[in-house]
């Protein structure tokens, strides 16, 4: 029987369907309340943490263009300006 | 509960693996990938040299982009790296064959881009200097008892539902917060495997890490995560 620690530290991939001991830990969840919280836990995190998206805002498009067309003159490669 | 000895894949230390391939343009797949009709759209614009067309390009991917190199060649370069990549992407953008997405293309482009900083600095960098075990996680031992059994009950939480849980505003910045303090190499991994949905494969490639080690390195980001919703639902706060 596997413990909980080792169900712990191969969750993941048992949620990402990516373990040959997807029996074992079905056996042991079968038996063990706090290890079936943590399997829950952990997918809804997997799930929600999916949908959310950030950290885009910090995209100066601008500059970036900017910087991309000096260095294309700086190379002597015709630009688009 | 009876213990039996079961081998178990070990959080095993981040190992590079086979030496990159300097051909910026190699693909993740010599087959031809279907390409959505935006997208072809798009590549068709950027194909005709359409300049608006290319600053939509890095709206949607630079941050991406970014997070991949810092996780390859760390902090100091990432910025250099990616500018670097936006070069090579403009100048090959005319030969683009569409035998894969173009998300996929960038990222390679990105990948091979940093490998190449790194071998010109001479550094070789091992991810498992840019990562590492948090203390505190659920994987650290003190959270088992000597039998491998929790020490502790795990929390329970107020709200399960997914979509409640994604209406909460503050939790989708505590979220976002924490995504961007993780080791980069886990957010990395983090977001391509969960956000972008690429494969072990294709992340394998484009991290150069092995899969083994990219499961490892999406796992502990989840449980980072995970603890932010624990907090979050005790407290009400990150």
């Amino acid at each position: 029987m596997l413990s909980c620690k080792q169900v712990a530290a191969v969750a993941s991939d048992y949620l990402d369907n990516n373990t040959p001991l997807k029996w074992q830990i079905r056996l042991h969840l079968l038996m063990c309340a706090n290890c079936r919280r943590f399997v829950r836990h952990l997918k809804i995190t997997r799930d929600i943490s999916a949908k959310i998206v950030g950290e885009d805002a910090s995209v100066n498009t601008d500059v970036i263009w900017k910087n991309l067309q000096a260095q294309l003159k700086k190379e002597k490669l015709p630009d688009r300006e | 509960m009876i213990m039996t000895s079961v081998k178990l894949t070990p959080l095993a230390r981040i190992e590079l693996c086979a030496p990159p391939q300097p051909n910026m343009s190699s693909r993740m797949n010599s087959t031809t990938t279907k390409i959505p009709p935006d997208e072809n759209e798009l590549i068709t614009k950027l194909m005709r040299g359409d300049d608006q067309a290319f600053r939509q390009l890095i709206a949607q991917h630079h941050s991406l982009m970014l997070s991949i190199a810092r996780a390859i060649a760390g902090d100091t370069f990432a910025d250099d790296v990616v500018q670097e990549a936006w070069v090579s992407v403009y100048k090959n953008i005319a030969s683009f064959e569409r035998r894969s997405s173009l998300k996929t293309w960038l990222l390679t482009i990105v990948s091979n881009q940093a490998k190449a900083r790194l071998r010109k600095e001479s550094r070789q960098v091992s991810l498992d200097q840019l990562d590492g075990e948090v203390p505190g996680s659920y994987l650290d031992g003190a959270h088992f008892k000597a039998d491998g059994h929790w020490q502790q009950p795990i929390p329970q939480w107020n709200t399960e539902s997914p979509e409640a849980l994604l209406e909460e505003r503050q939790l989708q910045c505590c979220i976002n917060r924490t995504l961007n303090l993780l080791p980069p190499a886990q957010k990395a991994a983090f977001i391509l495997r969960d956000i972008e949905q690429q494969s072990f494969d294709d992340i394998c490639k484009i991290l150069t890490v092995s899969a083994t080690n990219v499961r490892v390195l999406v796992h502990r980001a989840r449980l980072t995560l995970m603890q932010v919703i624990d907090r979050y639902q005790e407290t009400g706060s990150c």
